[in-house]
């Protein structure tokens, strides 16, 4: 159906052409038949045949026929009235072979048959459509004439052999460049080019009449110096081809060969009367001889002209391209906005474009939106954004990453209609578009419209163009990478903004470069802490350093802590420390970490962790004041046993005195036995003062106060206490000590504590179990890993199942008259010293209490 | 004379205490046994001397008291004297039910103790006139 259609839309313009074909055949027949020198057949100029040339090498060969055709009429009615029938025909046989056997010559070796602008072209034309053509035309023709009309042979073979060669040298050309080039050169050529053609023209003019038309005889420049007529041609004529080409050439040739004729055949200016054959002959290859090689300097001057101007094209397109990608270079992110603008802009007026547009392509791949555009004055902008999918051929050839060019006919099947008509109302003629590549990645294209005249695209133009793709690519990956940073940031910034921790960054040397919010109006509210309000560009290390020689608390170990964290020997610090000056009541903590960049630096922040030291203040204080109510209440249910415990020593004291009284009544005294009574008083006065040291110790309320000291004495010291405690309750404790001191840090009262509480707790379930000969067996070693392991076992009931955990629980008890209080106080003292405490049922019978704590690294007390 | 035969023995745990007692009761003129544990005291056998004990109730192993009911259960009645650190009246009524002469809490004044030691041998006399039984047959 397109077909059809195309079909129908195409035969109005052939048979318009054709229409003008025969038309042109009549006139130039009867333009012929003027320049006609009797008595031959032949004319002198033959216009028909050149027309019929350069219809063929201007129209496709499948509609030569109908041209030819065309021409038939023309013939007919021009020469019917000259000639007998059978000669027309075989004169219009002759003419068309000619012509064709030109096209197909010229068609063959020439690379642009309607182009006469390289040497290529030029010998190709005059060869095939000059020489060759009339060459062998010219035989049928005089054999045809002789034969009918019976003129000498080689007369008619060469007046007719050159007076085509004439024709075809001066008017193919002509009619070939005036309806090829000609319009465009009208529109588009510069004034001061069209001045320069009106002048030649007329000096051309000028000249051939005052030669041909109207020669003043003996009137030379020269005073009696005959100077041939064509001196006064020539240069027009090469005039004509340096300027103008191969078109200016054989235009101002044909003038002056059709003026030249039409004089000499009216009897006019300076050719001798009556013309002879030879004379016409002697103009024919005159002018046929210059016209040759004025064609080829012509196309010779053309085509080094092209060059040229193809060279410093290439030159200012290099140097626009290397502005280009010079002005992108480290060029601002803010700024490339109106950088792409700018030189869309040049480009498009660089290469005479009615728009270029930058598309970006959207994250889906749906959206095609036109970002930055720039349009020559007048011409519609189009629209800004395209759904791509209305485009399937569009999207694949931007995907496969290589440069495409949308003709007219393409645009029309790819568009939906009102696409059309908002993109310069289907004016756009050409469209090349370069997709935007960068990182293996399809960001957009780059879209060149041509819309007022047929463009073509070079292939240079392409690559050039490429090049400038790929600098456009760069530099919107790297707008999207910056603006994305700068997202980032501006993220990083809010987050920073939102603390309520002040926080500076420090580079590797200390100097803050950062601080948020919090920070600033830490320093300036309260002055609360030592090391707020060290402002932006300080040197942190060097403030620090001060307040320490100042005499600051603390400072010393947050200068070690930062100086560490930045050379990288540790990575983090943290620090808690009072205030000073006005904020001595409150608490801050110090925090730093490492920045992890390449150029180093750390994160330093300080948080007021007033309420939560104050609650943990409250918490230690609540736990000691437990631990020593504990303490106090295990004294009191031991008090009987303690009672006892003192008294063995008093009674000693008491009988061993009361004896050395009745000792001193006797004359004399056994001094001796005296002196060993008084000391065994002194030796049970000392046990009873341990006894009541033991116990001042225990009941003590006191702050924690760290020690190293050795466990094992430790646990024989309360062992002893509670002696006499499981001598009442029947209970043995036996001590299974390692041989070697067990040296912890920590607190003495609060680690008797512990061994009082879980010795306590082990004579109390042995005393519920009820079954004699009860024994407890306190065992301690050192572990593997640098730990102290103790455990308590005892012959009790054993923990039932499950309870294993929550016997550690506050006020869980299993005794009716417990508090449920010493094991957890034991679990909190030993967590607080570092260690775990835990319990488990022994195979037999009973159950172990175990703790394990570090093992002091400084060395026994 | 049987006054010199008579034997005061003493058990009690504490070294200190056994010192002391042997030198104040040496010195008041008796003749003074003093043994660690109950188990050490059975161990000499003998029961029967004229003479009283002096026992601590709390000590590890058998406790006085144990010892007490041991002796009373096998018919040796030699007379008692408890001494405790850690006494209370339930077990001092029950000493003294089971037949103790008397029950003395640490520490004590050496004459309270010497009027009790004076009180047991008055006893441990009149038993011993009343039965004129041999009684070193009995085992214990």
């Amino acid at each position: 159906m397109v077909t059809a259609m195309k079909r129908r839309a195409d035969a109005g313009p052939i048979l318009a052409t054709a229409l003008l074909v025969c038309a042109a055949y009549y006139v130039g027949a009867n333009v012929g038949f003027i320049l006609r020198f009797p008595p031959a057949t032949p004319s002198l100029l033959w216009p028909p045949n050149s027309i019929l040339t350069a219809t063929l090498l201007l129209s496709a060969p499948r509609r030569w026929g109908i041209y030819l055709l065309a021409a038939l009429p023309a013939h007919l009615v021009a020469e019917l009235g000259v000639f007998p029938f059978p000669l027309v025909l075989s004169l219009f046989v002759t003419n068309c072979s000619e012509a064709l056997l030109a096209a197909i010559c010229v068609r063959r070796f020439s690379d642009a048959p309607t182009h006469f602008d390289t040497l290529r072209r030029v010998v190709a034309f005059i060869v095939g459509a000059v020489l060759v053509a009339p060459f062998v035309s010219s035989f049928v023709d005089a054999a045809a004439v002789t034969a009918l009309r019976d003129e000498p042979y080689w007369f008619v073979w060469r007046t007719r052999f050159f007076s085509n060669v004439l024709t075809e040298l001066t008017l193919v050309p002509a009619i070939v460049v005036l309806i090829t080039g000609a319009p465009a050169w009208i529109r588009r050529a510069p004034l001061r080019n069209k001045a320069e053609a009106v002048l030649l023209t007329a000096g051309l003019l000028g000249s051939l009449v005052a030669v041909f038309v109207e020669p003043q005889a003996g009137a030379y420049p020269i005073p009696g110096v005959p100077v041939p007529p064509l001196t006064f041609i020539v240069p027009f004529i090469l005039w004509a081809a340096l300027r103008f080409g191969s078109s200016g050439a054989s235009l101002s040739m044909l003038a002056s060969v059709l003026v030249a004729i039409w004089a000499a055949t009216h009897g006019r200016g300076s050719f001798p009367v009556p013309l002879r054959a030879e004379s016409v002959l002697a103009l024919q290859i005159v002018v046929s001889i210059l016209a040759i090689p004025l064609m080829y300097l012509a196309a010779l001057i053309e085509e080094r002209r092209r060059a040229e101007k193809a060279l410093s094209e290439r030159l200012r397109f290099e140097e626009l391209l290397s502005r280009l990608s010079g002005a992108f270079v480290h060029l601002p992110s803010a700024e490339m906005d109106e950088s792409f603008r700018t030189w869309l802009r040049r480009l498009g007026e660089f290469l005479g474009l009615e728009r270029a547009a930058l598309l970006r392509l959207s994250e889906d791949n749906e959206l095609l939106t036109v970002s930055h555009c720039w349009v020559a004055p007048g011409i519609d902008p189009g629209p800004r954004s395209i759904v791509i999918r209305s485009f399937p051929e569009t999207v694949e050839r931007l995907f496969s990453e290589q440069p495409f060019v949308l003709p007219r006919t393409e645009n029309h099947r790819d568009e939906p209609p009102k696409d059309e008509d908002a993109r310069g109302q289907g004016r756009v003629s050409s469209q090349l578009t370069i997709p935007l590549v960068a990182g293996g990645r399809v960001l957009g294209g780059l879209a060149f419209d041509a819309l007022a005249a047929d463009r073509a695209w070079p292939e240079e133009e392409v690559q050039w163009l490429r090049l400038v793709a790929e600098v456009f690519a760069s530099a919107l990956a790297r707008k999207e990478t910056v603006d994305a940073l700068g997202a980032s940031e501006l993220m990083k910034s809010a987050i920073l903004a939102s603390l309520s921790n002040g926080v500076a960054v420090v580079d590797r040397d200390g100097r803050v470069i950062a601080v948020n919010e919090s920070w600033t109006r830490f320093g300036r509210e309260s002055n609360a802490t030592t090391y707020a309000g060290i402002g932006m560009g300080a040197n942190y290390l060097e403030t620090c350093r001060q307040r320490a020689r100042q005499g600051t608390p603390h400072a010393w170990d947050a200068l070690a802590g930062i100086e560490a964290v930045l050379d990288g020997s540790m990575t983090g610090f943290a620090l808690e420390y009072s205030g000073s000056g006005p904020t001595t009541d409150r608490w801050f903590a110090m925090s730093v970490v490492p920045l992890n960049r390449p150029e180093g630096g750390a994160v330093v922040s300080h948080t007021d962790v007033t309420e939560r030291k104050r609650a943990e203040l409250e918490l230690q204080r609540s736990r000691q004041e437990l631990a020593h109510f504990t303490r106090v209440s295990t004294m009191g249910e031991l008090s009987a046993s303690l009672a006892h415990e003192l008294s063995q020593p008093l009674t000693g004291i008491l009988t061993n005195a009361q004896a050395a009284q009745r000792f001193l009544d006797v004359t004399p005294p056994d001094l001796g036995e005296l002196r060993t009574i008084v000391s065994d008083i002194i030796s049970d006065d000392k046990r009873a003062g341990e006894v009541i040291q033991r116990l001042r110790d225990l009941l003590r309320k006191d702050v924690p106060h760290q020690l190293v000291l050795d466990l094992n004495a430790l646990i024989r010291d309360v062992a002893r206490l509670l002696s006499s405690d499981a001598l009442i309750r029947n209970v043995t404790i036996t001590l299974d000590l390692d041989p070697r001191p067990l040296t912890v840090t920590g607190d003495r009262v609060q680690l008797q504590q512990v061994v009082l509480n879980l010795l306590v707790n082990a004579m109390e379930a042995m005393a519920d179990g009820a079954e004699g000969d009860g024994s407890i067996v306190v065992r301690t070693q050192y572990t593997d890993v640098e730990a102290v392991h103790v455990a308590v076992q005892d012959a009790g009931p054993g923990l039932r199942e499950g309870t294993h955990d929550l016997v550690f629980e506050p006020f869980y008890t299993t005794k009716p008259a417990g508090m449920g209080m010493g094991l957890s106080i034991a679990k909190s003292l030993i967590e607080a010293h570092g260690g775990v405490i835990w319990a488990a049922n022994n195979p037999g019978r009973g159950v172990t209490f175990h703790f394990a704590m570090p093992v002091s690294i400084k060395g026994s007390e | 004379m049987t006054e010199s035969r008579t034997t005061v023995v003493v058990v009690d745990d504490d070294a200190s205490v056994r010192r002391g007692l042997e030198r104040l009761l040496g010195c008041a003129g008796y003749n003074v046994e003093s043994f660690a544990s109950a188990r050490d005291f059975l161990a000499r056998g003998d029961y029967d001397r004229p003479g009283c004990l002096v026992l601590d109730v709390r000590m590890p192993g058998q406790s006085g008291l144990d010892l007490h009911r041991v002796l009373v259960e096998s018919h040796h009645d030699i007379p008692v004297i408890f001494i405790t650190g850690h006494g209370d009246i339930p077990m001092a009524v029950r000493a003294m039910k089971a037949g103790a002469v008397d029950f003395l809490p640490k520490p004590f004044d050496a004459q309270a103790l010497l009027d009790a030691i004076e009180r047991a041998l008055v006893k441990d006399r009149q038993r011993r006139r009343v039965t004129d039984r041999p009684i070193n047959d009995r085992s214990v």
